[in-house]
């Protein structure tokens, strides 16, 4: 579905990405994680189509992304972590809006507005950040695109808002789409991503399959001051001090992204190594 | 389905355009009659005795179009200089094509039109008012063999320039320019993302300079004594001291092609440029 090959990119003199590839298929969550003003924005709008690669191609659902052709366009649907809503009812955004986009369900989006809470007859203007949020994610789930890119979705969401986030993404996927989330709070992607990709400094650091991840390594309080010093990271908290281990014993392992993350940041080649062997 | 153009695409394109901007494109409606009659009225209090004159309804009717079709055209593509609203358009499938022809349908036609529209009807009232007060100050200050002539409301699209030489319609040709200095706007509208107005007008007065001096300092050096005659196609050489004269005359078409680029070309080339510019547009 989405092939990136040697992808080249700077900003100016600013290079982001040197050389990377990426191979993305239908029928996933994955999970975009990275420091902040790594490449993640830079990459889903390069998958968009707003940004063109310097060098390198970018294959999206076998069209090239920078030509913005409509076949493409209403096949893809980004919500920014900045966004634009012009100043009408949610009605008119259905009537004016949504045609673009041939395989629009209104039924699912009132759907998902009902379930993020969202009053039907407001005006867009009228609603906080978090509330436009919510209906640009209902309506981009609604436009049962193929490619759903999604930039720090969680950003301006409360607490409930981002449960039902949650919630909702994880009952759109079907075998046909692929959903794209970029974003620098790893807890709220928990129990949502199926494939983690990690880039740090232009290029692809950790690449893997959840449930391979669950497999291989291992996310536990440890006491023991050896296994803490062998572990790939640790660090402490209330309970004793959390680790992230090579899976020793076989047993599938809840995984802690955030843990996860910081051992890949911190620990690369060695959890890298893990996953090598 | 086309990728270049599909008109249902197109009217789709239209209604949402429409959907978004009405509220702005009635206040604004509102606002130009408002400031056109305010102007009328203010021209009537201090003229009494020829308000609404032809001249000053065509002044009006000109000025008013460069200045706000300019400066509408400022604004047509002010969303790409911003992320959020820039993702929101380049996003919408539709082809550049599609865009494109939306923006110049709102903002070269429609805006052409209902500007047009609302100068006359502004205008009708304003002359009758106008001829109203002309009348009552001429009923109390004429001299006795003087007749009342009322003002007329102009066609804003034709006038005789040179009366008894030979029909010649001058605002014909300032139309023409305002379409090509309106079209720069439009292109300086997607190259400046902050003061879109202010940076086209430095732009075209920079372009206009330099014009001139290539005209005058630089293709003068090069050619020979004398000056062009009759038209851009013939030139008059002054040869030796006696000042005897030579025309080069280039053939026919030369002078046809120009005449017609120049005064159609240029607002074209700036709509396919516009175009080019925004289908390159990274954002």
């Amino acid at each position: 579905m989405i092939s990136i090959k040697n992808l080249h990119f700077s900003y100016k003199k600013k290079k982001v990405f040197t050389g990377l590839s990426l191979q993305l298929s239908a029928g996933h969550i994955y999970g975009l994680l990275g420091k902040n003003g790594t490449g993640k924005s830079t990459l889903l709008r390069s998958l968009a189509g707003l940004l063109f690669p310097d060098k390198g191609s970018v294959e999206v659902l076998g069209h090239r992304p920078g030509k913005r052709e409509p076949a493409f366009l209403n096949d893809v649907f980004m919500v920014g972590e900045e966004f634009y809503f012009p100043n009408v009812p949610i009605s008119f955004l259905i009537k004016h809006q949504a045609p673009f986009y041939p395989q629009f369900n209104e039924e699912q989006f009132n759907k998902y507005i009902r379930e993020f809470e969202i009053p039907a007859d407001s005006t867009l203007q009228n609603m906080s950040y978090g509330q436009k949020k919510k209906v640009l994610i209902s309506f981009g789930l609604a436009t049962n695109v193929s490619l759903l890119l999604l930039d720090e979705p969680t950003n301006g969401l409360d607490i409930m808002s981002k449960s039902q986030f949650r919630k909702v993404m994880a009952g759109a996927l079907d075998e046909k789409k692929c959903i794209v989330i970029s974003t620098h709070q790893v807890k709220d992607l928990e129990n949502l991503i199926d494939r983690i990709t990690i880039i740090d400094e232009g290029t692809i650091l950790f690449d893997q399959d959840m449930e391979r991840i669950a497999n291989k390594l291992s996310f536990r309080i440890s006491y023991d001051q050896a296994e803490i010093k062998e572990s790939f990271y640790h660090e402490g908290s209330l309970k004793g001090t959390a680790i992230v281990t090579e899976n020793m014993e076989g047993e599938e392992s809840k995984v802690d992204l955030e843990l996860l993350y910081k051992a890949i940041v911190t620990n690369g080649q060695k959890v890298q190594s893990v996953f090598n062997a | 389905m086309n990728q270049v153009f599909n008109f249902n695409r197109c009217l789709l394109l239209i209604a949402k355009h429409w959907s978004e901007n009405r509220k702005k494109y009635l206040l604004g409606m509102l606002a130009i009659t408002g400031i056109i009659l305010a102007w009328f009225g203010f021209y009537i209090v201090m003229e009494r005795y020829r308000p609404m004159d032809p001249g000053v309804q065509y002044g009006t009717y000109y000025v008013g179009l460069f200045i706000v079709g300019c400066l509408y055209a400022s604004t047509l593509f002010a969303d790409l200089s911003s992320k959020s609203k820039g993702t929101n358009y380049l996003s919408v499938p539709a082809s550049q094509l599609e865009k494109t022809l939306c923006t110049l349908l709102y903002g070269v036609v429609i805006f052409f039109i209902f500007y047009t529209l609302l100068f006359y009807f502004a205008d009708i009232i304003m002359v009758k008012v106008g001829n109203t007060v002309a009348y009552s100050y001429w009923e109390t200050n004429h001299s006795p063999a003087a007749v009342f002539e009322p003002q007329k409301v102009v066609n804003v699209f034709w006038t005789d320039s040179r009366p008894g030489q030979g029909e010649f319609n001058f605002l014909f040709y300032l139309l023409l320019c305002y379409f090509a200095v309106q079209s720069a706007y439009l292109l300086g509208s997607v190259y400046f993302s902050r003061f879109s107005f202010i940076k086209t007008t430095v732009g075209l007065l920079f372009i206009w300079l330099l014009l001139i001096v290539f005209v005058g300092k630089i293709l003068n050096t090069f050619m020979p004594d004398g000056s062009f005659y009759e038209s851009m196609a013939s030139y008059r050489l002054n040869v030796g001291s006696d000042i005897s004269e030579k025309i080069i005359r280039l053939p026919e078409w030369v002078n046809t092609g120009s005449l017609f680029l120049l005064k159609y070309a240029f607002a074209p080339i700036f709509w396919i440029a516009t175009y080019f510019r925004v289908k390159e547009k990274e954002i």
